[in-house]
Order: C-alpha cells, then sequence, then structure tokens
C-alpha cells in the first residue's frame, strides 16, 4: 500500500529524543533547547522549520551524534547516543549517518570523487575499487558524472551541494540529517537538490531530516516540524488517513 | 590506522609542498650537519687512536712492583723494620723486570695476547755535528719488537733489520728533519749515568704522529742499556693483543699475575681520549641543538596548518573519522617531513663527507695528513635518521594533539547558524 502523495509507508522508529535538554554558555547558560522529545521513523521526510535561532541546527547536532544533551536521551536504533564516548559516536556517525550541511563542507585536497569515497574508506565495508565504483555510480545518479575528477573549487556552489549530498549518501546511512542544504542555492539548483532528496526516499527508503527556511520544500515533505525558542510547536505528518 | 588515514596524511602534506618543504630543509640542515660534524670529529679522532694503537702496545708491564718483596733484614727477623728501610739507597732497588725472558714467555701464553717484547727506554742526548738535541730513546729488540708495534712499516728510508746489528740508530723523521741527518749519518748518543755510544744512521721512520716523529729514537736493547749505564736490564715489556678494546682488563689480569704495574693503551692516553670524549659531548649538544630548531619547524608549520585545517578536521570527524584518525595523520605529516628530510639531509651529507675527504689542508699537530680526515660511519646515517624521526615526532604531537580536539559541532555552529 502507498501512501499519501506517494511516499513509502514509514517504519520502526529509528532517532528518539526523549525530553532532550540542550543549554549552551559558558558561565550563563542559555537554554536553546527545552525537553523535546520526538520520534522518527524509518523512511520518513522530515523537514524541521522555525524562526532563525529557534533551535534547528541545535536539535539536528543532537540527533546526529555531534552533540551530547544537557539532559534527556537520544537514541539512535535504541543505543543511547549519550552514553557512547567520542570514538563510540563517530564510529556510529560513520557507520549509520550521513550529513549534508548548509555551506557544502567538502576537503578542498581531493577530487570530488575522493570526496565521496572518504567517508566509505573509512568506514572500511567496501573495498577500494568497490567504493570507488560505488561513489561513481551515485556521482553519476546525480548528473555529476563529468565532474568526478574535478576539485571541489572549480565546482558551482550548487554542484558542491550535490556533491556533499552523494558523499552523505554514497555511504549507505540510515539517515540522512541535512542543515539548509539549499540554503546557498539559486532557484533552480535548490529545486535540483529537492529532487534529488525526494527521490532517494520515495525510492531507496532513506530517512531524511532537513531542515529549512523554504516554506515550499518544507511542505513537500511527508512530515513538518516546526520550532519556537527552543521548542516543537507543530508536527504534522501528511500522511493522513485522508488519503485512501 | 585506516590505510585512508596515510592517504589523507600524504595527500595534505602534498597539498602544501612549499610550506613542508621548508620544514624538510629544517630536518635535512640538522641530519646534514650531524653526519658532516661527526665525520670531521672522527675522522681526526680514528685516524689518531688508529695511529697511537699502530705505535704503541696495546698494554704495558712497567718495571715498578705493586708488592715488593720486603728488606732482607725484615724477611729474617719477621718484624717490621723501620730504621734499617730509611738506609736503603735508590741503588739497592735498582727498577727492572726480574727475570724477563720467562715473563714474556708466560705472558705470549695468555689468551688474547699476540705478541710481547721486552724493551729499556729512557732520556739520552742525541749530538750530531754542533747540534744537541734530546730524545725519548727506546731499547728494543727489533724482531719481537716488530711484533708487537710494527715499526718497521713505518721505516721511510733505511732498514728496520740493520738495527739489529750493532751500533745502529733508527730516528723519528722529525729530528731527521730537525737536526740534518741522513741514513748514514754518524751521531752519537748518550746520558749522563752511562756511556756515549757512537752509533750509525740505518733508518728514518714516520709515523704520522708528529710528536712522536720529532722526539722518538730506536737503538737496540744491549746500546740503550749501555747508553743508560743499566746493563741487562730491561725496563719494559710491551703486549699486543688480538682486540685492542680488551686492553684494561689485560691489564688488570697482568697486574694480578705478575704483580707489575700495567698500563692499558686507554691509561696511557688518557688525557686524549678524555679530550675526545669532551669534545664529542659538546659536539653532540650542538647537534641536538640544530635538529631541535629543525623541530621547531615543524612545530611551527604544523601548527598553521592544524589551525587553518580546522573545517577540515571537523568534516573528518563528522563522516565518522576518530580522534585518533586525526592525531595518527598529524603525527605521520611529522614523520615523514622528519624522514624525507633525514633522506635528503643523508644523502648531502654522504656526498659533502665524500667532497671534504678530498680537500687539501695542511696538518701538523696531532696526525699528519694532507687531506681533511673524514670518518664516513655508516651508523652516523641511521643515528640521523632515527633522532629526527624522533624530533619530528614530538614537534608534530602537540600540533596533532590539539588537531585531535577539535569538536566538530563547534565549527559547525561557527560556521553555520
Ligand atoms: N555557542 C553558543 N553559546 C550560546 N548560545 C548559542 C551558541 N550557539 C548558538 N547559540 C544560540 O542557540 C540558539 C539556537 O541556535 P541554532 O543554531 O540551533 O538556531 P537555528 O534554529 O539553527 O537558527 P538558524 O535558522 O539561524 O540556523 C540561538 O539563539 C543561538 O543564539
Ligand atoms: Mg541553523
Amino acid at each position: 500500500m502507498t501512501a499519501a502523495r506517494g511516499w513509502p509507508e514509514p517504519g520502526e522508529v529509528v532517532l528518539q529524543c526523549e525530553r532532550v535538554m540542550r543549554e549552551l554558555g559558558g558561565d550563563v547558560k542559555t537554554r536553546i533547547l527545552h525537553e523535546v522529545s520526538v520520534s522518527i521513523r524509518a523512511r520518513e521526510f522530515v523537514s524541521l522549520t522555525g524562526a532563525s535561532g529557534s533551535g534547528k541546527s541545535t536539535l539536528l547536532y543532537l540527533l546526529g551524534a555531534l552533540d551530547r544533551p544537557s539532559s534527556g536521551r537520544v537514541l539512535l536504533d535504541g543505543v543511547d547516543l549519550g552514553a557512547l564516548d567520542d570514538d563510540g559516536r563517530g564510529a556510529l556517525r560513520g557507520n549509520k549517518l550521513g550529513f549534508v550541511f548548509q555551506f557544502h563542507f567538502l576537503l578542498p585536497e581531493f577530487s570530488v570523487l575522493e570526496n565521496v569515497m572518504i567517508p566509505m574508506l573509512r568506514r572500511g565495508r567496501r573495498s577500494r575499487s568497490s567504493a570507488r565504483a560505488h561513489a561513481l555510480a551515485t556521482l553519476e545518479k546525480m548528473g555529476l558524472g563529468e565532474l568526478a575528477a574535478r576539485r571541489p573549487g572549480q565546482l558551482s556552489g550548487g554542484q558542491q551541494q550535490r556533491v556533499s549530498i552523494a558523499r552523505a549518501v554514497a555511504n549507505d546511512p540510515k539517515i540522512v540529517l541535512a542543515d539548509e542544504p539549499t540554503g546557498n542555492l539559486d532557484t533552480a539548483n535548490a529545486e535540483g537538490v529537492m529532487g534529488v532528496f525526494e527521490s532517494l526516499v520515495r525510492d531507496e527508503g532513506l530517512t531524511l531530516v532537513m531542515v529549512t527556511h523554504e516554506r515550499a520544500f518544507a511542505a513537500r515533505a511527508s512530515r513538518q516540524l516546526v520550532m519556537q525558542d527552543g521548542h516543537i510547536i507543530s508536527d504534522l505528518d501528511q500522511r493522513g488517513p485522508s488519503d485512501g | 590506522m585506516p590505510r585512508v588515514v596515510l592517504f589523507i596524511a600524504l595527500r595534505q602534506l602534498w597539498a602544501r609542498k612549499l610550506l613542508n618543504s621548508i620544514a624538510v630543509l629544517g630536518v635535512m640542515l640538522g641530519v646534514l650537519t650531524l653526519i658532516a660534524i661527526n665525520a670531521i670529529m672522527q675522522g681526526f679522532q680514528v685516524k689518531f687512536l688508529d695511529n697511537i694503537l699502530k705505535i704503541s702496545p696495546h698494554v704495558v708491564l712497567l718495571d715498578k712492583q705493586l708488592r715488593p718483596a720486603p728488606p732482607i733484614l725484615a724477611r729474617f727477623l719477621r718484624r717490621p723494620v723501620v730504621a734499617e728501610v730509611a738506609h736503603e739507597t735508590p741503588s739497592d732497588r735498582q727498577l727492572r723486570i726480574n727475570r724477563p725472558l720467562e715473563l714474556l714467555r708466560s705472558i705470549e701464553a695468555l689468551p688474547g695476547v699476540v705478541a710481547a717484547a721486552g724493551s729499556l727506554n729512557g732520556s739520552a742526548v742525541l749530538v750530531f755535528g754542533p747540534k744537541q738535541y734530546p730524545v725519548d730513546m727506546r731499547g728494543i729488540e727489533p724482531v719481537s719488537q716488530d711484533r708487537v708495534t710494527q715499526v718497521s712499516s713505518y721505516v721511510t728510508t733505511g732498514s728496520y733489520r740493520a738495527l739489529t746489528g750493532s751500533d745502529g740508530i733508527i730516528v723519528g723523521a722529525g729530528i731527521a728533519q730537525r737536526i740534518g741527518v741522513r741514513v748514514g749519518d754518524r751521531v752519537s748518543l748518550g746520558s749522563p749515568l752511562g756511556q756515549t755510544l757512537s752509533l750509525k744512521v740505518v733508518g728514518i721512520f714516520d709515523a704520522g704522529i708528529p710528536p712522536v716523529d720529532a722526539t722518538r729514537v730506536y737503538v737496540s736493547l744491549r746500546d740503550a742499556q749501555a747508553i743508560l749505564g743499566k746493563p741487562d736490564v730491561v725496563g719494559r715489556v710491551e703486549v699486543r693483543l688480538a682486540t685492542p678494546a680488551r686492553a684494561a682488563d689485560v691489564a688488570t689480569q697482568l697486574e694480578a699475575v705478575f704483580g707489575y704495574d700495567a698500563e692499558s693503551w686507554q691509561e696511557s692516553n688518557a688525557n686524549f681520549l678524555a679530550l675526545f670524549k669532551q669534545q664529542n659531548s659538546i659536539i653532540g649538544f650542538v647537534i641536538g641543538a640544530i635538529l631541535a630548531v629543525g623541530g621547531f619547524g615543524i612545530l611551527a608549520i604544523q601548527i598553521m596548518i592544524v589551525l587553518q585545517k580546522t573545517r577540515d578536521i571537523a568534516i573528518l570527524r563528522s563522516v565518522g573519522f576518530r580522534r585518533t584518525d586525526i592525531l595518527t595523520a598529524f603525527l605521520l605529516q611529522g614523520a615523514i617531513i622528519a624522514l624525507v628530510g633525514a633522506a635528503v639531509g643523508d644523502l648531502s651529507g654522504h656526498y659533502l663527507v665524500r667532497f671534504l675527504g678530498t680537500m687539501k689542508t695542511k696538518q701538523e699537530s696531532l696526525v699528519r695528513s694532507e687531506t681533511f680526515l673524514v670518518h664516513d660511519d655508516p651508523k652516523m646515517y641511521v643515528y640521523g635518521a632515527l633522532f629526527a624521526l624522533v624530533v619530528g615526532l614530538l614537534a608534530s604531537f602537540i600540533p596533532a594533539w590539539r588537531g585531535s580536539r577539535v569538536e566538530p559541532v563547534d565549527v559547525l555552529r561557527g560556521q553555520i547558524g
């Protein structure tokens, strides 16, 4: 059975926040997230919107094992991220997660292909040649096949952003976390990136959490979360039973 | 360590070729200095010791008894005889080695001993025409002595064998030059306590050690005994060993067995050896300092790179690289810089040493040589590389540690809202 708007049926809970609180700052602590609880299920495409400074990125870093909550728990596949040490979280990021940041974070000394291969090589699940083939295939799927040998500095912003998506998804992550992936792109490029994401969720069963300021893009997700002042104030699942 | 870490380290090194080659240059200079200075120091020291060991015995048994037999009266009375001892005159206790032939035979029978020869040394005055010249006279048995210290190989003109006949003398090249004697000339040699003999110059030797060549003469043992007024006296026994390094042990052993004071060549040349040791430690310190400067080069450059690379470290950490991966990547870079620097330093050091070895200089102090004395010691190349590696690893540890502590989330917060 196909859900509304053609989104796949969500699976079990993969990522879960339990009353996650995060404080930042030195002597004077500011509470940035107030006991946020949310569960994300496999094959969901979650958009996260909210005013600037509402805590979207902060939440994303917590979900992505890049940060630890001040209190509460973040569970990835049932594993409490707060209980893992630094290496444990590093390994988990490499094995289960993919990141796309607002500013295409690519390594300038390596070719596009190498940038995509490096996380795979570190994960060590594929041989060098298989990693290479898979990276190339992923790049080709995104229309970047011809650029594989170039350095990131020789690409346009939109191309770089697509390369960082390729890097995030080529390593076969369970979940991709994207922080304003279209923030720096023109309409056409932004549309291209959205297209890639949609097809990844729809056809490859990826789970995606995407922070965005674009209402139109947020609305295209299967589930929309809205944040304000460190709270999730709205959680809208688009696959309502109305469609049937 | 995952292979990709090495891949990343190499690529990052290569991406900053210019900067890193400055660091390589620093290490290279350190290693080059180490190789060159050491070759020069050792060139001199090795040559000097070499010469010393050829012309000097490994162990000398001196005519000083360690446990002198008690005076006859004391032996008879079986009690201390202080008053009687005071009456002894130096001539009562002439310094000599008793029964030298038997002693020589037993020494030569000892393991590790190649040869032994008895001789008598003393100061004498050489007179040639109007010229007088004080000399260090060595009265030797030419055949047995030549097996202990191969004087014959240094005889440049005349013949060593001619010393076996009577009334011959072999003089050092320095003496010959100073007083102008030549082979065939007659000289007289005498001392206050004995006779003055008229001797014929049968040879001139040149050991390449100016202090020896300018003072030493060789005569037959019998002539020396006559000149010093010590008939039949053997004053010392010189010993040659299979392994010169064992000289100190053998000396102790000889002292214990025969009761005469024995001196190893290390003891005889203790002042030089101590000087060399001090020289070497000063040089070692200087070389260490130069390499440390090279290390600071690596440190400065790598700290800069780590600061510039914070973003890249954050990327690597966010895609699954561990802290130790980052640490390893930077340590690898330090090690590679050090090893490349050491290789280049070793190579250029080798050529510098070879070049120095052909350079003409006149050296006339403790050793004589026409060219720069260098000793190309293969060990030093390995030491240079190891030392550089340690310095490189130490220097890159601080930057590497800093790099490994970079938290991706701090970088992300600073850059994206
Ligand atoms: N290091 C810090 N120390 C203290 N406060 C911080 C720190 N970093 C961020 N903040 C604050 O935390 C709040 C949430 O920041 P966050 O980056 O999560 O917002 P955001 O929703 O992603 O905003 P934007 O849409 O601009 O990216 C902001 O008010 C910000 O000022
Ligand atoms: Mg943000």
